[in-house]
């Protein structure tokens, strides 16, 4: 709405929500493309076909997800919600890219948590994956092969946080360069123990306290991949440790 | 929110329980329980943000801690702001803030006042922040205002000041992320109204003012609570001093009319004060030279010449001069000495220049010589109408007031100026406007004519008025019949339905408050524009109506004390007529003494009486007429022909130079005494620094005189003098928090509607002369400048670094008629002299109109020719057509 | 000046919104298209068309990444290197720039033709690896489409492989970009 009236891209404090004080401070409802995309649907066929299709009671219809990373075939599916990521990453998506086995996969864009093949049977509806402990979100699933650097892959998904952050407020903003700074400093292998501490605080000094959902959702990669793959965190160190490699960045950092 | 009738709620807050107007913030109900809740992005004076997550509390039944500044108070909320959740949760964001902060608390300007350095000794926070802190460039930032971006925690405080309380829309946050920064408009320096308000309201050391860079710890200050002295606003300032140097100028937040706002000239214009020009010692004219004396010599010398003259002469062959910027003691004192030390009422003081047409129409229509209205008023209006106040660069801090009634409070904003909306450095009150008029100033009765030619065949005129005054009504509805809406459009370039539109805007408004400024109050024919301004209150019902009135603006800081003491020639302590019997008699009775019984001449009377030798002695006390008015007036070869002239100063002016003596007066950031604002809100002025050099308070000097004279106006401090006042005029200024305004006098009115109009109205309610505009010529204005107040400004390091000289404004589409370019060197020349200067090129400057300011102006003054209105006697010179050619 | 050359442009993106400012990020769009970047000229001339200061324009123009403030090259390549392109080998299509143009992230070559920046997610993540190039898309790259593409900017100006949606199945001919 901001970029709309022509300011930069920053959150509004709520309430007042869009929907009395919105675009130029008149009501105003924002939908993304794909509700907008089903509504001529539901409209000409009637809400009870869309609840039909997928898995009831909440999760109803259909939905597009974007599959990418290793798999043979990465693209857009739209499926029914409710099939499982088993279906989904092997069936529709052709399978593991090199035929090795999956590590992981993230089952909702950037901000869902990651999930591990344990959690391949989930149903891709909301009730199911928020239960795994993730959440659907976007819709986007990226899928890891065995041999990927989880600690890299969070950094990766922590840059684009960094880069994506407003500004507008402290913790995210101050937050999200700090993780950056030390994630970077991990996968350099000149990270310390009590960083992975440090890591979990900042992580939960972010959420919760921000002014959009982006803080919380910018910390779920760091959580999720320290939560499953702590030893490839403590990897990384002690061989910086061994390595007597510990010294600080020299150079700010600036992108 | 601040309605009387506001619905309250009840909340609690860390137990203790509250009840606040609805709307209220949470953070605001806390401090009023006593709890301060840290922040940095909130600030009463701004819109929340709520960036940067400080002010978190806990809210019950609310699962996530919320921002108290933008969470409003409902009815039986529970906050709790001490517990562990909530510590910790200000902790950790504090450890946010500090990650990329330098912490350079000894070498920042901000250490000891700075919100960040004592959160942190609070929540004895430090970072674990271990990475490499951001850098920024340093840039070169304005001459007057550093930046130093590390320090920045991006509250976005400054650049919402800015926009929302300024409307200058100087500053943006650049940039994404942690490398977000405070600039301008890339590299280029800051170029805005200067009014520092950034840097007040910067919680840390991020935006500091550059004339006191690297000088001091705020412990090491002394502080003293005055009044600003460069306009008649009347902004609480807090002087900042060391020993006796003036260091900074501020204003809390909240304090006096201003509520902490300052313009550039109450921010950086302090050290005009300090001046090395200053004089020290009093002089003498000795052997046709000015020579350094004793302050006995000096007096001395007065006392013998004057003694002799009187003797000679009468006391008739003298006459006095001061300026509204002396204290209202020094005013009173000024025309007690002239009235019975010397004996006449020749005595006139700035507030003749334009401020006393205001007064003098407030008093034959409304009976009062001071506003109905208070600022306050004008903030909760809901229609402001607005004529040649130039507002921003004259009040700027009135102009705020404005501002927040339109941008904070939805008022409607009417404006009949003499500038073109458009967007530039400074702000531009018409770019608020509902309904904008431009016209030039001699054409702005003509526009106030057309708003109650549209008011009567609209028909707006309060119903109950036309029962009340049938005559008043209908005269004045038969007079501006006559005029034609054809003639109007030719005059003012505005066609009917625009003063249609206003009328109708004007007549619907509840609280209605119509001010008048500078431009308007010095232009010819002022006085009964003014006059038909409240006629034009005065029908549409909103005069007396609560909430609404007429409010001319005070150009000197003290032009209405100026008035109100009596300083003027037909005028009386409390604004009694010299005519009136009784008045005389009240007077009389509290002076134990006789008044003079003569009349007394004005400004331009008392120059005309010197030059025919009638006056032969004249007291001046910081006016400086030589450079002020048009040579045409005479008044050079006026004064150089006086047998004394005795000038208190704190520089050499044009006038003191011609001085047979010249003492040293102190500034009004050495003196005590109070200072009557446009409003009539009566503040203490306190001494910042001792009197410079040798100078003495203009009172003293006057009571000096006295003694000297052998009859002896003797008082021990500013103080007694004051006690005196308030015998002479009761209850005079309480000086507390707000002015309580007077009531329009019903009797007066009566008498207005009954007799009063019945003398000038044909007069007033024909158009102005128009001005002849010819191929190659512009018509020249006077104008005053946001950076500088009469010629004191001039003496000002800091605003000299912004406004170094007086350049000739004209709009783009002029400029490309004459052929000229910014920069361009330029003579203005007509039948009566020329003056070269250079052109800037301004989009507001309006078609065929160019403005020049008037503190630089002191050469191009013969291009103007002097009319004197022949009621108020104010001399106007502010116009005049000039033909412009470029020169090599 | 903009105003000149695309009067009708400015009205029409102009009036397409009710409150001026609005049209602000479209008219940088369009200055952009013009001069490959923004120049203070352009925003000083945008701040007057929309009746903002130029400080309001630099703020929304300096937030934006797709805005660029300093010349670039013709070509402007914009490699994402977001996890998902990540995995499918985005450092590896930097590699490539750098390999065959010799410019880094944030350099320009120095006939300027072209220039890299290293971007995060364009929401192409499906098709990964991705670049845009302008204000073109170019997905599913390999080190062979890449050199075409590169040779095709230079000789032509254009390519022919910039790509749309992706669907599987694939369209028989889609990669080799016969669309
Ligand atoms: S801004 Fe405050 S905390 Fe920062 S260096 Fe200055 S005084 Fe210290
Ligand atoms: S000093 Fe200038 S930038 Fe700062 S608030 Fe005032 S007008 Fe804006
Ligand atoms: S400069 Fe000061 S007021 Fe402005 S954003 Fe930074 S810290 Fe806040
Ligand atoms: S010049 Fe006027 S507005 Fe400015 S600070 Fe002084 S009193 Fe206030
Ligand atoms: S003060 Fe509330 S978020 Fe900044
Ligand atoms: S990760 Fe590259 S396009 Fe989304």
């Amino acid at each position: 709405m901001e970029s709309l009236e022509g300011k930069r891209g920053l959150p509004r404090i709520k309430p007042p929500f869009p929907a009395t004080h919105g675009l130029y401070n008149k009501p105003t409802v924002v939908n993304n493309i794909e509700t907008l995309a089903n509504l001529p649907y539901i409209v000409g066929r009637g809400p009870e076909w869309f609840a039909s299709i997928g898995s009831p009671p909440k999760s109803t219809g259909t939905r597009v997800f974007c599959v990418s990373g290793h798999v043979k075939q990465p693209g857009n599916y739209e499926v029914p919600m409710g099939v499982t990521f088993r279906e989904l990453i092997y069936e529709h998506a052709g399978g593991m890219r090199s035929d090795k086995p999956l590590k992981a996969f993230i089952p909702g864009g950037a901000s869902a948590p990651f999930l591990t093949p344990s959690h391949l049977d989930v149903k891709l509806d909301f009730e199911s994956v928020a239960a795994a402990g993730s959440m659907l979100g976007s819709g986007g699933v990226t899928v890891m092969e065995e041999g990927t650097d989880m600690v890299w892959a969070a950094l990766r998904l922590m840059e684009f946080f960094y880069h994506e952050s407003c500004g507008k407020c402290s913790p995210c903003r101050e937050g999200s360069s700090w993780l950056v700074q030390t994630m970077r400093r991990i996968v350099a292998k000149r990270g310390q123990m009590q960083d992975l501490e440090t890591l979990v605080d900042l992580c939960k000094n972010i959420e919760g306290r921000t002014v959009c959902a982006f803080g919380d959702a910018s910390v779920a990669p760091i959580m999720s991949t320290l939560k499953h793959w702590r030893p490839e965190y403590v990897t990384l160190i002690q061989e910086a440790e061994s390595a007597n490699l510990i010294k600080l960045e020299p150079a700010g950092v600036r992108h | 929110m601040d309605n009387i009738t506001a619905e309250h709620v009840r909340l609690t807050i860390d137990g203790i329980s509250i009840s606040v107007p609805k709307g209220t913030l949470v953070i605001e109900a806390a401090r009023r329980v006593g709890v301060m809740i840290p922040h940095f992005c909130y600030h009463p004076k701004l819109k929340p943000d709520a960036n940067c997550r400080m002010c978190l509390v806990e809210v019950e039944r609310m699962p996530k801690l919320q921002t108290s500044c933008s969470t409003v108070a409902t009815e039986g909320m529970t906050v709790r702001t001490a517990t562990t959740v909530v510590h910790n949760a200000h902790k950790s964001v504090l450890e946010f803030i500090l990650a990329n902060h330098p912490l350079d608390c000894p070498v920042c300007d901000q250490g000891g006042k700075c919100d960040l350095q004592d959160f942190s000794h609070q929540y004895t926070a430090t970072s674990r922040f271990a990475e490499t802190k951001r850098i920024f460039q340093k840039e070169y930032f304005s001459p007057l205002i550093e930046t130093q971006m590390n320090r920045c925690v991006q509250c976005l405080r400054c650049v919402r000041y800015c926009d929302e309380v300024m409307d200058v829309k100087a500053l943006a946050p650049i940039g994404r992320g942690t490398m977000t920064e405070i600039k301008s408009f890339g590299a280029h320096p800051l170029d805005c109204e200067f009014c520092g308000g950034c840097v007040q309201i910067c919680p840390v050391g991020a935006i500091t003012s550059r004339l006191s860079m690297y000088e001091y710890r705020p412990w090491m200050l002394k502080r003293a609570d005055t009044v600003c002295m460069f306009c008649g606003d009347g902004c609480q300032i807090t002087v900042q001093t060391k020993d006796q140097e003036l260091i900074e100028v501020n204003s809390a937040q909240g304090a006096g009319r201003n509520s902490g706002d300052l313009c550039a000239r109450g921010f950086f214009g302090f050290r005009a004060a300090s001046h090395p020009d200053r004089l020290t010692h009093p002089l003498i004219r000795r052997n046709g030279a000015l020579v350094e004396a004793t302050w006995e010599e000096a007096l001395e010398f007065v006392a013998e010449h004057t003694k002799r003259l009187k003797l000679s002469h009468g006391p008739q062959a003298f006459g006095g001069l001061i300026s509204g910027r002396c204290t209202n003691e020094e005013l009173y004192l000024f025309q007690k000495f002239m009235r019975l030390t010397i004996g006449t009422n020749n005595l006139d003081s700035s507030a003749r220049y334009g401020h006393i047409n205001g007064v003098q129409a407030m008093r034959s229509v409304q009976g009062t010589h001071r506003w109905t209205v208070t600022f306050e008023d004008i903030v909760q209006a809901d229609v402001l109408l607005l004529i040649g106040t130039n507002i921003t660069e004259a009040n700027p801090i009135t102009g705020l007031k404005v501002k927040e009634a339109v941008k904070k409070h939805e008022a409607t904003l009417l404006t009949i100026e003499a500038i073109q909306p458009a967007i530039g450095t400074i702000s531009n009150i018409s770019n608020l406007s509902k309904q904008h008029v431009c016209v030039a100033p001699s054409q702005f009765g003509a526009a106030v004519l057309g708003l109650l030619k549209a008011v009567v065949e609209g028909n707006h005129i309060d119903s109950t008025l036309r029962q009340q005054a049938p005559d008043y009504v209908s005269a004045v509805s038969q007079a501006i019949q006559q005029l034609d809406w054809e003639d109007l459009a030719v005059s003012t370039g505005v066609s009917s339905e625009s003063f249609v539109q206003m009328a109708a805007s004007l007549a619907g408004g509840r609280r209605v408050v119509a001010l008048a400024g500078q431009t308007l109050l010095r232009s010819q024919g002022a006085y009964g524009v003014c006059l038909n301004l409240l006629d034009l209150l005065l029908l549409t019902g909103k005069l007396t109506a609560q909430g609404c009135g007429f409010a001319p603006l005070a150009e000197e800081n003290n032009d209405q004390g100026a008035v109100e003491m009596g300083a003027v020639s037909a005028l009386l302590p409390g604004v009694l007529d010299l005519t009136d019997r009784d008045a005389r008699d009240q007077i009389t009775r509290a002076w134990k003494e006789d008044l003079p019984v003569a009349t007394g001449a004005t400004l331009i009377e008392m120059i005309g009486l010197a030059q025919t030798g009638i006056i032969k002695g004249l007291f001046i006390v910081g006016e400086n007429p030589v450079g002020s008015l048009p040579p045409q007036t005479g008044v050079k070869e006026a004064l150089s022909k006086l047998d004394l002239l005795v000038c208190q100063e704190l520089f050499l002016t044009e006038t003191a130079a011609l001085a047979h003596v010249v003492l040293p007066a102190a500034s009004a950031m050495e003196k005590a005494g109070t200072f009557t604002n446009t409003e009539g809100h009566v503040q203490a002025v306190r001494p910042a620094i001792d009197p410079v050099g040798d100078s003495r308070p203009d009172w003293e000097i006057l009571s000096a005189f006295s003694v000297f004279l052998g009859a002896p106006l003797e008082y021990g401090d500013a103080k007694e003098i004051l006690k005196e006042i308030r015998a002479v005029i009761p209850g005079y200024g309480s000086l507390g928090p707000s002015p309580i305004p007077p009531a329009v006098d019903p009797a007066a009115v009566d008498r207005y509607m009954n007799e009063g109009y019945r003398r000038d109205l044909a007069t007033r309610y024909t158009l102005p002369a128009r001005d002849v505009r010819q191929d190659g010529t512009v018509q020249l204005g006077l104008t005053q400048s946001l950076f500088h107040s009469g010629k004191l400004s001039t003496y000002s390091t800091g605003l000299l670094q912004i406004e170094p000289s007086g350049l000739l404004q004209m709009n783009p589409v002029d400029a490309a008629r004459l052929g000229l370019d910014a920069g361009d060197r330029v003579r203005l020349s007509n039948g009566q002299g020329k003056f070269t200067t250079t052109v800037k090129v301004l989009d507001r400057v309006p078609e065929g109109l160019a403005w020049l300011p008037d503190h630089f102006a002191q050469d191009a003054l013969r291009l103007f020719d002097c009319v004197v209105d022949p009621d108020t006697k104010v001399p106007s010179y502010r116009t005049a057509s000039v033909s412009v050619v470029k020169t090599a | 000046m903009l105003k000149e050359k695309h009067a009708t442009e400015i009205e029409e993106i102009i009036s397409r919104y009710p409150v001026r400012r609005s049209a602000l990020i479209p008219l940088l769009y369009l200055a952009q298209r013009e001069e490959g970047f923004v120049s203070e000229a352009a925003m000083k001339e945008i701040a007057g068309l929309l009746r903002l200061t130029p400080p309001q324009v630099y703020e929304t123009a300096t937030f934006y990444t797709m805005l660029n403030l300093k010349p670039v090259g013709k070509f402007h390549l914009q490699v994402c290197k977001s996890l998902m392109c990540g995995l499918a080998g985005s450092d590896t299509v930097i590699g490539w720039v750098k390999t065959k143009l010799g410019i880094g992230p944030g350099e320009m070559t120095t006939d300027k033709l072209f220039s890299l920046s290293a971007v995060e997610c364009l929401a192409a993540c499906g098709t990964a690896p991705m670049m845009q190039v302008n204000e073109d898309y170019y997905e599913r790259l390999t080190e062979e489409t890449f050199d075409r593409i590169l040779a095709d900017l230079k000789k032509d100006g254009t390519c022919s492989l910039k790509t749309g949606p992706f669907m599987w199945p694939e369209p028989a001919n889609a990669v080799k970009g016969e669309t």
